[in-house]
């Protein structure tokens, strides 16, 4: 069942492509899949790209799907690890989002974090206090990583 | 309110003899009950008749099923809501209001009267009052979840009208309901929550699918409120789930006669003091402690269960059951495992009678004291210091393990004499059978001895499975001695009853209604006699460790 809905999500990406990200299978396995996500031009992550693993899990869509950063950025809601603490992909997954909206609400993310619910507090407590101090680090890891 | 306990008469349950003058187990006779304690009185001020009390140590206790708790903690309250408050809510409305707000009735009331509306908006439901939730069945449908197309199949949708396949739905359903929170359509966007009928609907026109029968269901006993029932008992440390296997039942604490913050004490100290051990039952009568959340562990204290149970943890677990469950024939050393419940085995292939706990010959058993479970200590003298040491550590072992094996024993023992109930049923409906055709003049009542006897074998067997570790842990006196010969009295009693059980329902027995009939006051006696031995043996346990007479050697 999960098979013929990653397979439609496929199709439908490669028909509608999203402008600022992609998403693919990485080599045979349909539920390993890599994105990459632009950095929104209005954000201190403009001009890098950056790299997501997603692996879906069987039930898929019944259960969200897997997604983390592989590319290290800066930001109070993205880890060490590249986990990301977004709500849609834990309780507020619902079997009707797909994988085109989820980047794009981590698009989203990017230009806009959520500092009230911080996964790394340090940089949450930065960008809230000195958030030109926070700009210029999110600038400098995106070049230094993401370029 | 529907009961269920009482239905079943053959589980693996407790003996409920009100008339022992001792007794730690529950009471059932409602007269005995209203009779001999005051009604308890909930927290809103009405009596609960389902209150127990274990004479033991007067624990006040309540046996749930979880349908009873639902029907209770959900259902009356918002029929009371309905009738008292908003009798223009439907169910439906009332039930995902009620859960919305974590069943607080008065959150509810308050916050209908503040803002009906905003109440509606925020519990999901349509602000009209009018929901248009429907089941069709659809040709040509294509489900956007599951990106199946369909010839033809079920579609749900609530007001909001976004459809879904009638599959997709369930699986939605199936994993949203351990959250035990509303359930909304399945569009990110909508808010609308999907009412605790159509739930069940969903649930029955998918399992139609599958097996081509359509069960409706009590709304008792609908996923989402009972899903809702244990997180509520999870959440509350005054419920506790029957740790029995297979038993979804619970039990609420109602009081104690010790205080709470005496009890957190009692529970860290070694208090050997057993009229405090918190011994409730579920509603199928499986004892168990309220404190540990084991069974019924008497005569030994919550504390002693623990560092035998971290004990049989740390040492090499399958050396031990090795050690325990297999036994060579002593004559012919084919290796026996034994599958039943009765010591007294047969070797297969050379016909030898033995003892399975002692290995002997069972000549020496039958009609002698049952004499196999002191533990004699090794009258060898050591030399030297080291092979003193070593001989010290190796007879430690070999207490433990004496100790150890006999406790593992009666556990794969209680085992077995469950599988020889399963097959009580059976021989109960031949004895029933054979009854009709002698025209005796019998009753079911008649025949209630056999449940009662198995009931009582197993407590028995647990008893004396606990009298295992209790020993381990007990210091040596004159005392001991006592409490050793009474747990041999029981064992005899047990083993004669277990043997029994296991003739009737042997394959060899091709007339097991008459060993039925021939044993029968055997049977009744011999049960009698497990239940005042085993009362003894406690309250005797309990006596000794009062006034210091026994007591517990630190290891």
């Amino acid at each position: 069942m999960s098979l013929k809905r990653i397979n439609k999500e496929l199709a439908d990406l490669g028909r509608d492509p999203p402008s600022s990200c992609s998403a693919g299978p990485v080599g045979d396995d349909l539920y390993h899949w890599q994105a990459s996500i632009m950095g929104p031009p209005d954000s201190p992550y403009a001009g890098g790209v950056f790299f997501l693993s997603i692996h879906f899990p069987t039930d898929y869509p019944f259960k969200p799907p897997k997604i983390a950063f592989t590319t290290k950025i800066y930001h109070p809601n993205i880890n060490g690890n590249g986990n990301i603490c977004l709500d849609i992909l834990k309780d507020q997954w619902s079997p009707a989002l797909t994988i085109s909206k989820v980047l794009l609400s981590i698009c989203s993310l990017l230009t806009d974090a959520n500092p009230d619910d911080p996964l790394v507090p340090e940089i949450a407590h930065i960008y809230k206090q000195d958030r030109a101090k926070y700009e210029a680090t999110a600038k400098e890891w995106t070049k230094k990583y993401a370029v | 309110m529907y009961y269920e306990s009482d239905a079943v008469s053959f589980e693996y349950d407790e003996d409920d003899d009100a008339s022992d003058s001792f007794s730690f187990e529950t009471e059932d006779d409602d007269a005995a009950l209203s009779q001999a304690k005051p009604l308890y009185y909930t927290s809103n001020g009405t009596t609960d008749d389902n209150a127990r009390t274990s004479t033991f140590n007067n624990v006040w206790y309540r046996p749930w099923t979880l349908q009873e708790f639902v029907q209770v903690h959900f259902l009356d309250k918002m029929e009371k809501l309905k009738q008292d408050h908003l009798p223009n809510c439907s169910v439906d409305e009332l039930l995902i209001m009620l859960q919305y707000k974590k069943w607080q009735s008065e959150e509810v009331i308050n916050d209908y009267f503040d803002s009906r509306e905003r109440l509606y908006k925020n519990s999901g439901l349509p602000l009209d009052g009018k929901s248009k939730n429907t089941f069709t069945v659809i040709q040509d449908f294509s489900c956007y979840v599951c990106c199946e197309t369909y010839p033809s199949t079920t579609v749900y949708s609530l007001t909001c009208g976004h459809q879904f396949c009638i599959s997709c739905y369930y699986h939605y359903v199936t994993h949203e309901i351990s959250n035990s929170k509303l359930i909304t359509c399945i569009d990110p966007e909508c808010t609308l929550s999907i009412p605790h009928k159509d739930i069940d609907e969903i649930f029955a026109t998918y399992e139609a699918k599958v097996s081509a029968v359509k069960v409706r269901k009590p709304l008792s006993l609908n996923p989402l409120l009972i899903s809702s029932a244990k997180l509520f008992i999870d959440s509350h440390n005054t419920y506790k789930w029957c740790p029995a296997t297979d038993c979804n039942h619970f039990t609420e604490l109602l009081g104690t006669p010790k205080e709470a913050e005496e009890g957190e004490h009692l529970k860290e100290s070694k208090s050997t003091d057993i009229s405090q051990v918190s011994i409730i039952g579920c509603p199928d009568h499986h004892e168990f402690c309220f404190d540990c959340n084991y069974e019924n562990h008497l005569p030994c204290p919550c504390w002693v269960v623990k560092l035998w149970i971290k004990k049989c943890e740390d040492d090499s677990e399958t050396a031990n059951w090795i050690d325990a469950n297999t036994n060579a024939c002593p004559k012919c050393q084919a290796s026996i495992e034994k599958n039943g419940g009765c010591n007294h085995m047969t070797c297969r292939k050379c016909r030898f009678e033995f003892c399975w706990i002692c290995l002997g010959d069972w000549i020496h058993h039958n009609n002698s004291y049952y004499s196999c479970n002191k533990f004699k200590e090794d009258k060898e003298n050591g030399g030297n210091e080291t092979s003193k040491r070593k001989y010290k550590s190796k007879l430690s072992l070999q207490k433990y393990l004496h100790f150890y094996k006999r406790f593992a024993i009666h556990e794969s023992s209680m085992k077995g004499d469950l599988k020889t109930l399963s097959q009580v049923n059976e021989v109960t409906r031949l004895y029933m059978e054979a009854r009709k055709e002698h025209e005796h003049n019998l009753s079911w009542n008649d025949i209630q001895f056999l449940p009662d006897a198995i009931k009582s074998l197993a407590n028995g067997r647990k008893t004396l499975k606990w009298t295992y570790c209790f020993a381990y842990y007990l210091a040596d006196s004159n005392f001991s001695e006592i409490f050793e010969s009474n747990q041999d009295y029981l064992n005899k009693t047990v083993e004669d009853l277990s043997e029994i059980f296991e003739s009737i329902v042997s394959k060899k027995n091709t007339n097991k209604v008459g060993t039925i009939l021939k044993n029968k006051n055997k049977i009744i006696n011999l049960s009698d006699l497990i239940s005042s031995r085993r009362k003894t043996l406690i309250s005797s346990a309990e006596v000794n460790l009062k006034e210091g007479l026994l007591s517990f050697s630190s290891e």
